[in-house]
């Protein structure tokens, strides 16, 4: 399963379970993870982060309560076959869509033309 | 409680090295330890470890006083102070004759970890021997660690396999403190940090409450201390 690099934990960045736990969201969403994969323990990815085994756990059992991962006894940790992955990457798409949004308004363009050019954009990456 | 201090004052001559000290520390956490030079940090575990008594106040460690439980007690000080003749395998033999806990299983599977070098310790770096004394300290089957800047004076792939075996070693119902003036490559391992200033306790605060609120632990160690 994906990198180190690809986690990208910045302690500036708010607490780590829950980085830990948006990447595993991001992965999921960008098809990096697949229902029904296992992931790392927790003892795994703590040494592959370098952080306390602690923060690991704490953000399983935050994906597991919204039902993205199950623990199975024995086993280890998976991904919900019925996890909500286009919620997910809806969720994603809408937060980069509000980092668009806040820059276009900074801009002082207006809405009509902050589509126009995203829709350029879109075109644009069509070839 | 694993440990606490209670009104803990301790006084060199008429220099402090900890003032008003009153903290208790459940089981499983590692505690980062931090703070200026001089602040008191190595005074603090020291206390915990039963090599220094406190001038006032009250040091409990396991229910009692650190001295009785000595035994129980894995301590690395910030002394780099090996034989020069010894070998990792001296090593084995000196520490397997003074503590019956330890490990030495545990011990070789450490010496791998951190890649430590089969030579006398005076034909070793600095790194090689913080990474040896580190395998003898952590080798030792105890609930309570006290580890005295572990990662001072040692080059950057030292300590990063210092921290990563921290990492591993670590199990949830052990005790870990860690002293340590590189503080933002240790941060994600804490899951407490008490900041010291001046032989007091300025900060006693969670690690993921503090990036809660935006801030890191280096940057809670800078408006604190600074």
């Amino acid at each position: 399963m994906t990198n180190r690099d690809d986690w990208l934990i910045d302690m500036d960045a708010g607490p780590i379970f829950v980085q830990i736990a948006e990447t595993v969201r991001r992965f999921l969403a960008r098809g990096d993870l697949a229902a029904g994969e296992k992931l790392p323990s927790a003892r795994e990815l703590a040494q592959r982060l370098s952080v306390n085994p602690n923060t690991v756990i704490h953000a399983y059992s935050e994906l597991e309560s919204q039902g993205v991962i199950e623990t199975k006894r024995g086993l280890g940790t998976f991904i919900r076959e019925d996890a909500p992955v286009e919620t997910m990457q809806r969720d994603l798409l809408k937060s980069a869509a509000m980092h668009y949004a806040k820059e276009a308004e900074r801009l002082g363009v207006s809405a009509t033309e902050a589509i126009a050019v995203l829709q350029e954009v879109l075109d644009a990456g069509k070839t | 409680m694993l440990a606490r201090l209670d009104d803990v004052t301790k006084l060199y001559g008429r220099n402090e090295g900890l003032r008003d000290f009153t903290i208790a520390f459940p089981k499983g956490e590692v505690v980062g330890v931090l703070g200026l030079n001089g602040s008191g940090k190595s005074t603090m575990l020291k206390l915990l470890a039963g090599l220094l008594f406190p001038t006032s106040g009250r040091v409990t460690v396991f229910d009692g006083p650190p001295r009785t439980n000595r035994a129980r007690i894995g301590y690395l000080g910030e002394n780099d102070a090996l034989y020069a003749w010894m070998m990792p395998k001296d090593a084995e033999r000196f520490m397997a004759g003074l503590y019956d806990d330890f490990d030495s299983i545990r011990y070789r599977e450490l010496l791998d970890v951190l890649e430590v070098p089969r030579r006398k310790t005076k034909a070793m770096s600095k790194g090689e021997r913080g990474r040896l004394r580190l395998a003898m300290a952590m080798a030792r089957d105890v609930k309570l660690y006290l580890l005295d800047e572990p990662l001072a004076g040692i080059d950057l792939l030292s300590r990063e396999k210092i921290l990563t075996s921290l990492v591993r070693e670590w199990h949830t119902d052990e005790t870990i403190f860690l002293s340590t003036h590189e503080v933002a490559e240790a941060e994600s391992l804490f899951d407490r940090v008490l900041f010291l200033r001046q032989g007091r306790l300025a900060l006693d605060a969670n690690a993921e409450a503090l990036r809660a609120e935006g801030k890191s632990v280096v940057a809670t160690f800078r408006e604190v201390l600074s």
